[in-house]
């Protein structure tokens, strides 16, 4: 086997988007733009107002064999950045190299079609994907068997559940035979189940077979299970570069002020899915600005149920620390209801948490245990140590009597 | 992505994504590599197209048989337009089967970049599997086509003795290949401003209605008035569909000088296109 040497080089790579709506404005721009292509001031001489800087001078390298992790929050450069890796779009400057067969996986079931059935959109999406047909036809009842479906493989894709859709096509996706693996949030869909043996499946291929695996994720867990090195992007630029424990840590950190609350006025353009859009989620300290051990919280999430028919519902709510251990688990009881706004809320009494940092996540639960959404690291705070305290150790203070009997002896 | 040659002291960089790459790089060797993912669009096109629909697959013999119906009421009966002495039939058929060819394989390049994006957007494969994979399935359409129209005209010409086949029949598919070449070409270039403005794709639904006015579908050329002769032999459809008619129906003389002229021009203007689209398909889907 080869010497784990790089295989991907990023150099100085850029890029730009015009922002804008199309209107005879642009005719214009892209015919004077079309004039000014000879010569050096290209760059220079296009208006800075309406363009937008997504990546700005990447450079890293990736050896054979690493997972590497991409996080940072929404618009910071994460999927951008896949694009261009992926060949999908081009860098402003910059170049890449890279040495092996790249496969990405921006989306799961790329290319399937309502119409065909299961067998047929396995062959299209393994196309799709760089497959040969004789690689496919020699995985063809692996990819049945993990998927769990073959009683279905010969019926249009139209007529499967979200979930058995979901399973077929993370099916084809996982038996790729790449050297190299991009994954841009695909693992956010599906079941809890699935998720794991999918990820496991990841894990095993970038360990036993020495395969790199790039993997985007707001899934602080599963980025944290999977990868060996992180790298944390804000506004363009890479800012961090390490072990993910310690990159995790200080993105939430820096992250913390932002989130003691979020809101979002349309459904349309909510986080969620066909079944949960959050509306706002929020922390606040009882009566007090500061959040100290001694005050009570309210976490409280607003959010539209569009339920899947007669399901009975619950909503979870999970503190977790700043290395991202689940600290406590909390949820609703079951509930039936039809189309409309649910408020959650959530009161943790005084002398609960420790001091330190604190994320939340809400999940969305269907049935028993099948999990419909997760709002992951939505919320964070800092519980302050409380005045004229050194502090305490532990996760949780919760002040259980500690009595004394003090025998006469 | 390109493939590179050995560098000094560096790893074996098997690929590059740069800012942009060289006008010859068509990539159509990639292409080849890719050719299982040409054939699945292919299919995809096929099976979604008929899928859910009574007749299915006839309608690819119905539709020139009812256009072919329709001219011969509308231009024999009504207008009275000459056919060259040509059995009606045989002169629309031939005119309807050879226009919707190139109309489809134009349309369907055209639509490249409109009707992917979603594709495009998620997974990198050589962009041109798509318009390539449209005329494959337009050409299989038309070799259905064709097929009917030399069974009709053999069983025509066993029964009536009319018309004699030479072996220069035989050089037809080099007509096809011609056409198509047009076609592509025409449809890559329009794909990438149809992209970026929609306003092209109004325009060309419209030009295209017009250029079928222009081009000897329901007419023969040689109605058209010396004066004009010159500029709609120019037409590069012209000789493709006279020369087709010209081989098959013994209707005047080919016209080699302007044979050449349209083969030029078709290869030219594929030429073009595959130059354009390649320089521009990743550049275009930042706009879509």
């Amino acid at each position: 086997m080869l010497m784990p040497g790089p295989v991907i080089k990023v150099e100085n790579v850029s890029k730009r988007y015009r922002l804008g709506i199309l209107n005879s404005g642009s005719l214009k721009q892209d015919i004077a733009a079309a004039f000014r292509r000879k010569g050096a001031l290209q760059d220079s001489a296009i208006p800075a107002a309406n363009e937008l800087w997504a990546l700005r001078d990447i450079n890293f390298t990736i050896n054979q064999g690493e997972a590497v992790g991409f996080i940072g929050r929404n618009g910071a450069g994460k999927s951008t950045l896949m694009k261009i890796l992926s060949h999908i779009t081009q860098p402003t400057t910059g170049n890449i190299k890279g040495i092996g067969r790249l496969a990405s996986l921006l989306e799961v079931g790329t290319g399937f079609h309502p119409e065909l059935t299961g067998r047929e959109n396995i062959f299209l999406n393994g196309h799709i994907l760089g497959m040969k047909k004789k690689e496919i036809l020699r995985k063809f009842d692996e990819i049945v068997d993990f998927s769990g479906i073959e009683r279905f493989i010969d019926t249009p894709v139209k007529r499967y559940s979200s979930g058995m859709y979901v399973r077929l096509a993370f099916s084809v996706a996982a038996h790729l035979d790449h050297d190299i693996l991009i994954v841009d949030e695909a693992l956010a869909v599906g079941d809890t189940d699935f998720q794991i043996r999918c990820l496991q499946k990841m894990r095993s291929v970038t360990q036993q077979e020495n395969k790199t695996v790039l993997f985007v994720s707001h899934n602080m867990q599963a980025i944290r299970d999977l990868c060996g090195r992180l790298m944390c992007l804000y506004d363009g630029y890479i800012i961090e570069d390490g072990a993910p424990a310690k990159v995790i840590g200080n993105y939430l950190q820096r992250e913390k002020m932002q989130y003691l609350s979020q809101q979002f006025d349309k459904p349309g353009e909510a986080p969620g899915n066909d079944e949960v859009r959050i509306k706002q989620v929020s922390v606040e300290a009882v009566g007090k600005k500061i959040i100290d051990a001694e005050t009570p919280l309210t976490i409280a999430c607003e959010y539209w149920q569009f339920p899947d028919g007669d399901s009975e519902y619950m909503v979870g709510v999970h503190i977790y620390d700043w290395s991202w251990i689940c600290v406590a688990d909390m949820h609703s009881e079951g509930y039936k209801r039809g189309e409309g706004l649910i408020s959650a809320v959530c009161t943790i009494p005084a002398g609960f948490l420790n001091q330190g940092v604190y994320y939340i996540s809400f999940d969305f639960i269907k049935g028993k245990d099948k999990k419909v959404w997760s709002f992951d690291a939505c919320l964070s705070f800092e519980v302050q140590q409380s005045p004229g305290y050194k502090g305490w150790n532990g996760y949780v203070r919760p002040g259980f009597p500690v009595n004394l009997s003090f025998n006469k002896s | 992505m390109q493939y590179l040659s050995n560098m000094n002291n560096e790893p074996n960089w098997e690929w590059e994504i740069s800012t942009s790459h060289k006008w010859y790089q068509l990539g159509l060797r990639e292409l080849v590599h890719y050719k299982d993912i040409i054939v699945s669009f292919y299919r995809r096109e096929l099976l979604a197209a008929y899928h859910q629909s009574v007749i299915g697959v006839s309608w690819i013999v119905l539709q020139p048989l009812l256009t072919t119906l329709f001219y011969f009421l509308v231009f024999n009966k009504i207008v009275k337009v000459s056919t060259d002495n040509t059995p009606p039939v045989f002169f629309y058929m031939s005119g309807s089967i050879l226009w919707a060819y190139f109309s489809d394989c134009l349309s369907g390049a055209m639509y490249s970049f409109i009707h992917n994006a979603h594709i495009y957007n998620k997974v990198y494969f050589p962009r041109l599997v798509v318009p390539f994979s449209m005329a494959l399935n337009h050409t299989v359409r038309f070799a259905i086509q064709f097929g009917l129209f030399l069974l009709a005209y053999i069983i025509f010409m066993c029964v009536s003795g009319r018309f004699v086949m030479s072996w220069q029949v035989l050089l037809t598919p080099l007509l096809f290949m011609q056409i198509m070449a047009f076609a592509l070409g025409i449809g890559l270039i329009t794909s990438v401003y149809v992209a970026r403005y929609r306003d092209v794709e109004h325009i060309m639904s419209f030009l295209l209605r017009l250029f079928m006015f222009v081009t000897p579908v329901f007419y023969p050329a040689s109605i058209v008035p010396e004066h004009y002769r010159m500029i709609f032999w120019l037409n590069p459809l012209t000789p493709m569909i006279e020369t087709f008619r010209t081989l098959f129906f013994q209707t005047g003389t080919l016209h080699f000088a302007y044979i050449a002229v349209s083969a030029v021009t078709s290869v030219s203007v594929l030429m073009a296109g595959l130059v354009l689209f390649r320089q521009k398909e990743l550049k275009v889907m930042d706009t879509i």
